[in-house]
C-alpha cells in the first residue's frame, strides 16, 4: 500500500483511540459501580469531565521552570503517535513502506510518556510529585522490560517486531497457541494492570496523596494542561488493550478499504476491548491496593513470565 | 484426538501449571497457594483425559478421576481443615528474599528446558513438554519448602513437587500401569494425613512455625 | 511353593499388626510380636534356601528374590526378631518408668510390624514402582514410631524425618518414571514388565543413556536422602536419636539398607546403560562426602543417640564408597558392610538405649562406670563400640578392609587416603568417648538393677552374628554374597 495510505490509515486509528479512551474508562468505572450495587455514573462522564477542564484557568507553581507549561502537550503528542502505530482496524499483509508500527517505538513512546510526566512533577517540586514520580519510575523500571520481553517472544516467533505484521501472522495461526504464548499472555495481563495503573498496582480513584502513583505527579497541573494530561492516560489505556488485542487476539483485523471488512474490524475491536476492559473492571473490584513495598513482587510474578516465555521460545 | 492436538493441549497445559507453580511461589496468602496447588491438580486431571483420549488407554481416565478427586479435593480440603484448625496468621513470610527466588526459579525453568533440549530420541517417549515441566515443578516445589518458614506452606510445595512427578509420570509412553498411579496417590494422602496429624500435634505443643523447631542442633 | 513364600512373608507381620490392633493386654501384644518377628525370621531364612538352591524365584509379576535381595531379607528378619525380643523387656520399663502409657501399646506393636512389613515389600519387590511405594509406606510407618513419645524433640524430629524423606523419595520417584520412560521407549511403546527391575535390567545396553544418567541422579539423590547420605543426611540425627530404642535400632539397622538397596537396584541398571563410570563415580562421590561430613560431629557429639546417628552416616557413606570402588572386591565388601553395619549398630542402639535409661541421661559426659553397674551389658557394649570403629576381630574390620583393597586396586588413591583419614579420626574420638561411659565408678543414682534377660539375649545374639564374620564368614553366606555380586556386578 502506498505511503499516503499509510499515513492516513495510522491518522484514522490514531484518532479512533484518541476518540474511544475515555469511553473505555467510563465503561470499567460503570462496571464497577454496579458490582458494588450502585448505579454509578454515566459511561460518558469522562468526557464530560474533559470538556470541563478545558474551560478552566491553569494555575502553576512558581518555582516551576517554562518547560512545566510544554509538558502536557509533549506527553499527549507521545500518546497519540503511539496510538498511531498499532493495527486497530486493519492489520497489513505484506510489509509496509513505511515503518510505521515498530513496537520497539511503541513501548519506547509510553516509556517517553512516562518519562515525562514524572520530570513535570519533579520540576514543580512539590513533595507529592516527588513521591509519585519516583514510585512511578519504580513500576516502569519493573514493567517496561517485562513488556519488551513479552513482545519479543511473540515477535521472535514471527520474525518481525511491526506490531501489524505480528497480528497479521498471528491472524493465521490463531489457534496454534503453545506454552511460551501462554506465559506471555499471563505476563500481559499483569503487566497490563501496572501499564493501565489499576489495582492491586495503583488506584485511579484514591484522593489521598499517600497512596497515589499516577495520580501524584498530575497534582500540580490545572486547566487544559490536565485536560490534555487526562486524555493522555485514557489513550494510554486503550493502547495498552489494544496491544494485547493485537498480540493474542487478533482476529477480524481488515485488510483493504471495504466497508464490510471495517464493520467487521470495528465490531471485533469492540468486542476485544470490552472483554478486556471487563477483566480490568474485575480485576479491580476483586482485589485490594498492594503495599507499595509488595509492588516489585507481583511485578517480579509478570516479569519471570515474561522471561520464560521468551526462553521457552528460543529453547 | 490426534496425537498433535493432543501434544498441544498437554504444552498448554504445561504452560498453565508452570504459571500456577510460579503462583504459589509468589502467594503472599497461605489460601492463595492452597488453592493454586488445587487449580494445578484439575489441570493435571484434564491433561490426564486428554491423554487418556489420545492414546486410548483407559487407566489414564481412572487417574484423571482419581487425581481430581484426591488431589484437587481430598488434599486442599485437609489443608484447609489443618489452618483451621491451627487458625495461624495467613500471611507467609519467606525466608529468602522474592527477587532471589524468582530468579532461582527463573533459572531453574531455563535449565530443565535446556535439558530437556539436549536429549536425543527418547524425548518421543514423553508427549510435548511433560518432561522439563515435570522437572521445574519438582525443583520449584523444592525452593518453596527451602524458602519457606510455614509448615503447611512447606507441604503445599510438596504436593507441587509431586504433581510434577505425576505429569510426567501421565505422559510416558502411554501412562504407567494403573494399579502403580494408584498406590502413588494413596502414599500421598497417606502422608499428607500423617503430615497433618504431626502439624496438629506439634501445635498443641508448641507454634507451628518451623523456625520454632530449632532445637536439635549439632 | 517358592513362589508362594514371597508374598506371605510380607503379609504375615501385616496381619499380625491387624490382629494386634484388636488386642489389650501387654503381655500378649509382647507375645504376638516376637511370634511375628519369628514367624518372618523364618519365612526369609525359608526364602533364602529356595534362592540358593534354584536361583531367583518370581511371584505375582511384581515380587521377585534375587541372591541381592536375599541378604537385605536375611538382615531386616534377624534385626526384627532380635528387636522384638529386646521389646519385650525394655517396654516394661518404659511402661513402668511412665514414658509410654500402656493404653498406646496396641499402637505402637502394630506400626512395628507394619513398619517391618513394608521393609520386606520393599526389598522383596520387582516392578520399581512398587518398590517406591513401599518406600514412602516405610516413611509414613516409621514417622509416625519417630515422634511416638509426643514430646516436642519427638515431634520436630519426626517432622522434619517426615519432610525430608519423602521430598527425596519423590525425587526417587521421578528418577523411576525417567527410567520407566526410556525402558518403554526403548521397546517401542508400553510393555507388559516395562517397570519391573528384571526385565529392564535385561535391556539395559539399549536404553537411552542421557535420560538414565538424568534419572540415576534422580534415584540417588531421592533414595539416597532415605539413606542418609550426605548433604541429603540432616534428618537422621534427630530421627534415629528421638525415636524409641528399639525403632532407632530397626532404623539405622535396616531401614537405611532398604534405601540402599533401591540404590543398587538402579545402579545395576545404569552400568548397563552408560557403563559403570557414571554411576560408581556418583556412588563415590556421596559416600565420600558422607564420610567426611559425619566425622567432625560424631568428635563433637554428647548425646549418645545422636552419635550412633552420625555413624550411621559415616557408615552408609562406607557401603556407597565400596559400591563407587566397583569391582567384585567393593561390591561384596559393601553388601557385606551391609548387613554387619546393621547388626552392630542394632546391638549398639539396644544396648545404649538400656544405659539411658539407667543413668536417666542421653548425655554421655554423666554417664560413667557402666561396665561396673551392668558388666555384661556393658561388656556388649565395649564390643560393639570397637566394631563401629572398626577394629578387629569383629565385622565391620573384615568389610571396610575390602572397601580399602578395593578402593587400591581401582586405583582412587586419594578417597582412600581421606577414608584412612576420616576411620582413624573416627576410631579415636569413639573410643574417647565410649571410654569416658564404660569406665570408672558410676554416682550414686544410676539404676544398678539387673539387665533385662530379654534384651541380654537379643544382644548377645547379635554380637556373636557380630564376631561370628569377623572371624569366619561360613561358606553358605560367602556364596550369597558372591552370588549377589554376581548380579549387581554382571
Amino acid at each position: 500500500m502506498g505511503g499516503t495510505g499509510q499515513i492516513a490509515k495510522a491518522v484514522a486509528q490514531a484518532g479512533l483511540i484518541v476518540l474511544l479512551g475515555p469511553l473505555v474508562t467510563g465503561f470499567v468505572q460503570k462496571l464497577k459501580a454496579r458490582l458494588q450495587c450502585r448505579q454509578g455514573a454515566s459511561v460518558l462522564q469522562p468526557y464530560r469531565d474533559l470538556s470541563k477542564l478545558l474551560r478552566k484557568g491553569t494555575v502553576q507553581s512558581d518555582s516551576a521552570s517554562p518547560f512545566f507549561r510544554a509538558i502536557p502537550v509533549l506527553v499527549l503528542a507521545a500518546t497519540v503517535t503511539a496510538a498511531a502505530l498499532l493495527p486497530v482496524l486493519w492489520a497489513p499483509a505484506q510489509p509496509a513502506t513505511l515503518p510505521l508500527g515498530d513496537a520497539i517505538l511503541l513501548i519506547a513512546l509510553l516509556a517517553l510518556a512516562r518519562f515525562l510526566l514524572a520530570i513535570g512533577a519533579l520540576d514543580a517540586g512539590g513533595a507529592f510529585g516527588g513521591m509519585g514520580a519516583s514510585r512511578e519510575m519504580t513500576v516502569g523500571l519493573l514493567v517496561e522490560p517485562a513488556l519488551m520481553l513479552a513482545v519479543f517472544s511473540i515477535a521472535v516467533s514471527v520474525g518481525t517486531t511491526d506490531v501489524g505484521m505480528l497480528a497479521a501472522r498471528r491472524e493465521t495461526l490463531t489457534l496454534a497457541w503453545q506454552a511460551p504464548d501462554l506465559l506471555a499472555l499471563f505476563a500481559m495481563l499483569i503487566l497490563m494492570l501496572a501499564e493501565t495503573g489499576r489495582i492491586p498496582v495503583d488506584n485511579p480513584d484514591t484522593h489521598l496523596e499517600l497512596t497515589m502513583l499516577h495520580e501524584g505527579m498530575l497534582l500540580e497541573h490545572s486547566g487544559p494542561g490536565l485536560a490534555c494530561i487526562v486524555l493522555a492516560t485514557h489513550t494510554k489505556q486503550l493502547v495498552t488493550l489494544t496491544l494485547v488485542a493485537a498480540l493474542f487476539l487478533p482476529l477480524g483485523l481488515a485488510r483493504g478499504t471495504a466497508p464490510a471488512e471495517i464493520a467487521l474490524a470495528t465490531a471485533a475491536f469492540a468486542g476485544k476491548v470490552l472483554v478486556l476492559a471487563t477483566f480490568l473492571g474485575l480485576v479491580e473490584s476483586s482485589y485490594a491496593k498492594l503495599r507499595f513495598f509488595r509492588v516489585p513482587q507481583f511485578l517480579g510474578l509478570g516479569l519471570v513470565c515474561a522471561f520464560l516465555a521468551l526462553a521457552l521460545r528460543i529453547l | 484426538m490426534s496425537v498433535e492436538l493432543a501434544t498441544r493441549l498437554i504444552d498448554v497445559l504445561g504452560a498453565l501449571l508452570l504459571f500456577t507453580m510460579l503462583l504459589i511461589l509468589a502467594a503472599g496468602q497461605l489460601f492463595r497457594a492452597i488453592y493454586a496447588v488445587a487449580a494445578q491438580a484439575v489441570f493435571l486431571g484434564i491433561a490426564g483425559a486428554v491423554l487418556a483420549a489420545a492414546t486410548g488407554n483407559v487407566d489414564l481416565w481412572v487417574i484423571a478421576g482419581i487425581t481430581i478427586l484426591a488431589k484437587a479435593m481430598l488434599l486442599p480440603w485437609l489443608l484447609i481443615r489443618v489452618v483451621r484448625r491451627l487458625q495461624i496468621a495467613r500471611e507467609i513470610e519467606p525466608v529468602i528474599p522474592s527477587h532471589v527466588t524468582f530468579t532461582i526459579a527463573a533459572g531453574i525453568v531455563v535449565l530443565a528446558f535446556h535439558l530437556n533440549a539436549s536429549l536425543g530420541s527418547v524425548r518421543q517417549a514423553i508427549t510435548g513438554n511433560a518432561l522439563p515441566v515435570g522437572l521445574t515443578l519438582i525443583l520449584i516445589g523444592v525452593l518453596v519448602m527451602a524458602s519457606r518458614r510455614k509448615a503447611l506452606v512447606q507441604m503445599v510445595g510438596l504436593f507441587a513437587s509431586e504433581n510434577g512427578i505425576f505429569f510426567t509420570a501421565m505422559a510416558i509412553s502411554q501412562g504407567m500401569p494403573l494399579i502403580i498411579e494408584i498406590g502413588i496417590v494413596l502414599d500421598v494422602v497417606l502422608g499428607a494425613l500423617v503430615m497433618g496429624i504431626l502439624v496438629l500435634r506439634v501445635r498443641s505443643s508448641v507454634d507451628t512455625d518451623i523456625a520454632d523447631l530449632e532445637s536439635l542442633k549439632g | 511353593m517358592s513362589a508362594h513364600l514371597l508374598w506371605v512373608t510380607p503379609l504375615v507381620p501385616f496381619a499380625v499388626g491387624l490382629v494386634m490392633l484388636l488386642v489389650r493386654s501387654p503381655r500378649l501384644l509382647a507375645a504376638l510380636d516376637v511370634a511375628g518377628s519369628l514367624a518372618v525370621l523364618g519365612l526369609t531364612l525359608a526364602v533364602a534356601r529356595t534362592v540358593s538352591r534354584t536361583g531367583s524365584v518370581s511371584a505375582l509379576g511384581i515380587f521377585r528374590a534375587d541372591e541381592v535381595a536375599v541378604v537385605f531379607l536375611l538382615l531386616i528378619g534377624l534385626l526384627a526378631m532380635a528387636v522384638s525380643v529386646a521389646t519385650v523387656g525394655w517396654m516394661r520399663q518404659e511402661v513402668a518408668h511412665g514414658q509410654i502409657r500402656a493404653d498406646r501399646l496396641r499402637y505402637y506393636y502394630p506400626l512395628v510390624q507394619g513398619f517391618v512389613a513394608t521393609m520386606l515389600i520393599t526389598v522383596l519387590a520387582d516392578n520399581l514402582g512398587i518398590l517406591w511405594i513401599a518406600m514412602e509406606g516405610t516413611t509414613i510407618t516409621s514417622a509416625l514410631l519417630v515422634g511416638f513419645h509426643g514430646d516436642k524433640n519427638g515431634l520436630e524430629a519426626a517432622w522434619k524425618y517426615i519432610i525430608v524423606t519423602t521430598i527425596g523419595i519423590s525425587f526417587g520417584l521421578f528418577g523411576t518414571v525417567l527410567v520407566y520412560g526410556a525402558a518403554a521407549h526403548a521397546q517401542g511403546g508400553v510393555f507388559r514388565g516395562a517397570m519391573n527391575w528384571s526385565s529392564i535390567a535385561a535391556i539395559a545396553p539399549r536404553l537411552d543413556p542421557g535420560i538414565i544418567r538424568i534419572g540415576f541422579i534422580f534415584v540417588m539423590v531421592g533414595y539416597g536422602t532415605k539413606a542418609g547420605l550426605a548433604p541429603l543426611h540432616m534428618w537422621l540425627p534427630d530421627a534415629h536419636s528421638q525415636a524409641p530404642t528399639p525403632v532407632s535400632a530397626l532404623l539405622s539397622g535396616a531401614l537405611i539398607k532398604c534405601a540402599l538397596f533401591g540404590i543398587i537396584r538402579f545402579h545395576t541398571i545404569a552400568r548397563g546403560a552408560c557403563g559403570p563410570e557414571f554411576s560408581q563415580g556418583v556412588l563415590l562421590i556421596f559416600g565420600l562426602v558422607s564420610v567426611v561430613v559425619a566425622t567432625p560431629f560424631i568428635i563433637v557429639q554428647h548425646d549418645l543417640k545422636r552419635l550412633l546417628g552420625y555413624h550411621s552416616v559415616e557408615h552408609v557413606g562406607i557401603i556407597a564408597l565400596g559400591l563407587g570402588f566397583g569391582g567384585r572386591l567393593g561390591t561384596y565388601g559393601a553388601l557385606l558392610h551391609a548387613i554387619n553395619h546393621g547388626v552392630t549398630k542394632a546391638l549398639a542402639f539396644l544396648i545404649g538405649g538400656d544405659a539411658m535409661s539407667r543413668y536417666n541421661t542421653r548425655d554421655m559426659r554423666l554417664m560413667k562406670g557402666f561396665l561396673g553397674i551392668a558388666p555384661i551389658a556393658g561388656t556388649l557394649f565395649l564390643m560393639g563400640a570397637f566394631s563401629l570403629a572398626g577394629t578387629p576381630p569383629f565385622s565391620i574390620f573384615i568389610s571396610e578392609l575390602m572397601v580399602i583393597r578395593a578402593g587400591i586396586a581401582t586405583g582412587h588413591f586419594v578417597a582412600v587416603a581421606v577414608f584412612l583419614a576420616m576411620v582413624v579420626v573416627i576410631f579415636a574420638g569413639l573410643i574417647h568417648h565410649v571410654g569416658q561411659m564404660v569406665f570408672g565408678t558410676a554416682d550414686s543414682n544410676a539404676d544398678r538393677g539387673r539387665e533385662a534377660p530379654t534384651l541380654l539375649l537379643a544382644t548377645a545374639l547379635l554380637a556373636s552374628v557380630m564376631v561370628l564374620l569377623g572371624v569366619w564368614i561360613p561358606p553358605r553366606v560367602d556364596r550369597l554374597l558372591t552370588a549377589a555380586t554376581e548380579v549387581i556386578v554382571g
